[in-house]
């Protein structure tokens, strides 16, 4: 016979003010099989903790419910109790009388009575309870991080100096993302590639960084502490090992004429390239589609003067398997490109600007690699049209972002910054030229922020006017930009040389297909979830994956490299032990009534579900059944949910359980 | 009479098959061949399993071969010899259940000769095994026929079946139910229900009742009541009902066997119309990893959260 003990909770008065707590605990412990009830203030307090320890022990008690706030909120802190009175914490439940009962219920009678109700049933529940033994699983202490932005820099330095090996996988041919592409960086003006160079380096030189670059992820087994990830290293058509980055061959390819993406196109890069001088590793890439040889099967001039002889054309993509124990996610972002609208895109362009169309219309991130020193103009801020300095230009911001009508209704965040920082740069280069800014609110919340902003206007002379702009159109060599002033309530129109959109932050592309190869769950633009916005805003929902940068939501480079930092302590936290504990709270298989039909497989989203062989003594086959793995299950129970003979069951949600909670109402 | 159905080519059709289970079993490439064989009564079939290449004369093919041979490779598997490739003979339907078996790791493509039936129809469970086939006689599940040719399988007897236009039973009694209220609905079908005796024929014949331990018979704890009263029943056609939505392909086993003549195939077609409506999925055409019902997409239908 089950000795259960209910203590109820007044949550000060939370709870007490519409639940009879007293007739509750009196009720309740008529009820078959409780031997103790009893209610207090604060049952989570170190006195009401010490109140629960005693009467396991004085009473003898077999299983302990208590009735309080939410399993999410004090679950943990009364299993730990219990375990620390000597019962196993897996014989502790909670019944939720605060959320599910008295914050939603005026009257007193009937809120009582649901009380009692309540905790009716997770008396019936916690008899059902079986002693759960916690489950170990071992940790493969490396590291694997996606992308070589700054915010997988920061992650694998930071992890790598602790002394754990990392793997970083960078997409594109060098490490560095976008803040490689900035030309100074806010609130400082410090320059950027200054700053990101010496990191990128260190990447290089880390012994304990092994670096992919020109690769992807192709797909991901495993769990938390034991993933197997499958690196695709695309055909470099350059050996790494013999290339010396002496750049000859960069020199001598005599197709030069293929836009340099890294400029935004602005300027021109051979075939055979690295995206930029200061690239790590700085061992070219042949771009294949515009490569001649690949394309005609003449030339082959990269390969005859390469001294090293490291340009080799038959090269393929190779597969390389990693185990590791972590991953973190730093894929970053992309640019809202407003002349695009994809197919079914719930996103609307902003065809009304004429971007792709009016040459001098271009987005932030050109105007960034105008005013970069290393920059297609030498840090010269030239019209793409004409090679003219503008001495009239106009910076709009939020262009798709805050705009639901368009399809995105979040703030980019770091518009407002860098459109205050574009203003600066353009005065400090060009002295006599006039900058205006379209603008809805300034956001600038953030260490010395808003005096950087007020300084673009104050002290840089930039002149910022709340409206939006409707319509840009080319009027000989000038733009028309058609606003509205709404402080003043006049329709503005100004003739402007330039005009820079400070356009949307949206995650990269294919950041859908990587989530679903990571099991991730991501947002409606595709910005991966957080397990919880507050207080686990770095983890996500699959445990040993965890976030870094821009591809969680927008960010700037402080926050980016706060939160890669924080989710190396993650991955470090997680190596600190050899052995991973975990809740027992897994599906387990009855294997005598399985038939293999695999339907647990398939909707599984941890992809925890084996197949097992069941052979008899002489090592016959009789069955193959399933076999959930424990250490990958996520306890969610949709296996339980779908088996058609009911043959699998998730402990402590057993069916036996829910149904003895059904049938006590 | 106008409405009567060729059958002529079923002649063609025995001979092929015998041929090839000849054919395969003399060659040993499989171990037995599941086919329907003469039964005692007049005109009538029934399914056989043979071993030996000289049983090969005994398979037969007619109007009167109506059983799902499929089930035989699941549930009934004990009955036919372990360890090595089987033949068996499959109409449209049948075959659609059999890809539904392979899409869920019940049979492997490898171990299975198919050895397909062009099919112009069989006769309705109400009909004499030695009745003419006719546009009267033909049974239910024939009238709205897709599959009257196999596809995909090892072995076809060359033959065309020559089919008639018929007026779909189940299309018509869907329309008229689905024109009802929700509670007219309901009453018919807890008047069906009410009629279930609960023998489980329906679950014996149904190839994708393959549990060796059905929900149904569990007592700890009871999911449903196993006593024939109406609720229990209903719960029981409920469960039957939703298990096989996305599976179920037609074969209307269910309703043969049902000795209290409840219409479960039109429950069963009501379903399936539902999956094609909202997924535009058909049940039995391919082998799939995943039915719709074990998927999500963020474009599914959602129309029913209200």
């Amino acid at each position: 016979m089950s000795r259960i003990g209910v203590f109820i909770c007044h949550c000060g008065e939370n709870i007490s003010r519409t639940v009879d707590v007293e007739r509750v605990a009196a009720q309740v412990g008529t009820l078959p099989g409780v031997a103790f009830s009893t209610d207090y203030k604060y049952m989570c307090s170190d006195p009401g903790q010490g109140l629960l320890k005693k009467a396991i022990q004085e009473q003898r008690l077999s299983h302990v419910v208590v009735a309080a706030c939410s399993p999410r909120m004090h679950e943990k802190t009364f299993r730990k109790a219990v375990e620390s009175a000597g019962l196993n914490p897996f014989l502790c439940e909670m019944a939720n009388i605060r959320e599910h009962c008295s914050w939603v219920h005026e009257d007193r009678e009937e809120a009582t009575q649901k009380a009692i109700e309540i905790v009716g049933m997770m008396v019936e529940r916690v008899k059902k309870n079986r002693v759960l033994p916690t489950i170990t699983v071992p940790v493969t202490k490396r590291s694997l991080v996606i992308g070589g932005g700054i915010a997988g820099i920061q992650a694998a330095l930071d992890i790598a100096d602790c002394g754990h090996e990392v793997v970083l996988v960078e997409r594109e041919p060098s490490i560095g993302g976008h803040m490689a592409q900035l030309s100074e960086t806010f609130p400082t003006l410090d320059c950027s590639q200054c700053i990101m160079t010496p990191k990128m380096v260190d990447v290089a030189n880390h012994p304990k960084i092994k670096l992919y670059t020109y690769a992807e992820i192709e797909h991901v087994e495993g769990y938390i502490g034991n993933f197997q990830v499958t690196v695709r290293k695309k055909a470099r058509s350059v050996d790494e090992d013999k290339c010396t980055g002496c750049g000859v061959c960069m020199t001598k390819c005599p197709q030069k004429k293929i836009p340099n993406t890294f400029d935004r196109n602005l300027g021109m890069r051979p075939a055979i390239y690295v995206p930029f001088p200061q690239a790590v590793p700085n061992t070219p890439v042949i771009d294949r589609e515009n490569c001649t040889k690949f394309k005609t099967g003449k030339c082959g001039v990269c390969q005859k003067v390469c001294g090293p002889g490291a340009v080799d054309y038959e090269q393929e993509d190779q597969l390389i398997v990693e185990p590791v124990g972590a991953i973190v996610v730093a894929t970053g972002f992309d640019l809202y490109s407003i002349e695009e609208k994809p197919k079914g895109s719930p996103i609307k362009g902003y065809g009304e600007f004429g971007h792709g169309k009016i040459p001098d219309v271009i987005d932030g991130m050109t105007f960034e690699r105008l005013a970069s020193a290393s920059g297609p103009t030498g840090g010269k801020i030239l019209r793409p049209s004409d090679g003219r300095e503008p001495k009239q230009i106009v910076f709009i911001q939020c262009v798709g972002s805050r705009a639901r009508e368009k399809g995105i209704s979040y703030c980019s965040k770091i518009c407002c910054m860098y459109t205050a920082k574009h203003t600066m740069l353009y005065h400090h280069k060009v002295h006599d030229g006039q900058a205006y800014v379209f603008f809805m609110d300034a956001r600038t919340p953030g260490k010395s922020y808003d005096e950087f902003w007020r300084r673009s206007i104050e002290e840089e002379e930039a002149v910022y006017i709340r409206g939006m702009v409707s319509r840009l159109y080319q009027k000989g060599d000038k733009i028309v930009v058609m606003g509205s002033d709404i402080a003043v309530g006049v329709q503005v129109e100004i003739e402007a040389d330039m005009v820079v959109l400070a356009t949307a932050v949206q995650p990269q592309k294919g950041a859908d297909t990587l989530a679903q190869k990571l099991g991730i769950s991501y947002d409606k633009y595709h910005f991966y979830s957080e397990a919880h916005a507050k207080l686990r805003p770095v983890e996500c929902a699959t445990a040993g994956i965890y976030l870094a940068g821009a591809c969680q939501g927008p960010k700037d480079i402080p926050d980016t490299v706060s939160q890669a930092s924080a989710a190396a302590a993650k991955v470090m936290t997680l190596f600190a032990k050899d052995k991973l504990e975990r809740e027992p709270i897994v599906a387990k298989v009855r294997e005598a009534g399985c038939v293999g039909c695999f339907y647990c497989r398939k909707v599984c989203p941890y992809g925890a579900v084996e197949e097992k062989e069941i052979r008899d003594r002489q090592g016959n086959l009789i069955k193959v059944v399933a076999y959930v793995n424990p250490g990958v299950c996520g306890g969610c129970g949709t296996c339980q949910a779908t088996c058609p003979s009911k043959s699998v069951e998730l402990d402590g949600y057993t069916d036996e359980q829910i149904v003895a909670m059904i049938e006590s109402l | 009479m106008t409405n009567s159905i060729d059958t002529s080519i079923y002649t063609a059709i025995t001979e092929a098959i015998q041929d090839e289970a000849r054919r395969i079993l003399s060659e040993r490439s499989v171990i037995a061949v599941v086919g329907y064989t003469a039964a005692r009564r007049k005109g009538s079939a029934q399914p056989v399993v043979i071993t030996q290449a000289d049983d090969a004369g005994k398979l037969i093919f007619s109007a009167a071969c109506v059983n799902n041979l499929a089930v035989y490779l699941t549930k009934a598997k004990k009955e036919i010899p372990k360890g090595g490739k089987i033949g068996i003979v499959v109409k449209g339907c049948d075959l659609k259940a059999l890809v539904g078996l392979l899409g869920e790791s019940q049979l492997k493509r490898e171990e299975l000769y198919l050895i397909g039936v062009p099919c112009a129809g069989v006769l309705a469970s109400t009909a004499q095994p030695a009745r003419e086939l006719t546009g009267d006689t033909i049974a239910p599940k024939c009238r709205e026929c897709d599959n009257h040719l196999p596809q995909g399988c090892d072995f076809v007897p060359d033959q065309r079946p020559v089919t008639l236009e018929l007026a779909g039973k189940y299309s018509a009694e869907i329309a008229r139910l689905e024109a009802m209220t929700p509670a007219e609905r309901w009453a018919y079908w807890k008047e069906q229900f009410k009629k279930c005796i609960k023998c489980y024929a329906c679950r014996q014949v149904c190839p994708f009742c393959f549990c060796e331990q059905c929900l149904c018979d569990r007592n700890k704890p009871q999911m449903v009541e196993t006593t024939p009263r109406p609720a229990g029943n209903t719960a029981w056609h409920i469960v039957r009902a939703m298990h096989l939505a996305g599976r179920c392909a037609g074969c209307a086993e269910c309703e043969r066997v049902c000795p209290m003549d409840i219409p479960l195939n039109l429950l069963n077609r009501k379903m399936a119309k539902e999956l094609k409506e909202l997924y535009d999925y058909e049940a039995g055409f391919e082998v799939r990893e995943k039915g719709p019902l074990a998927m999500y997409d963020e474009k599914d239908d959602q129309s029913f959260i209200k």
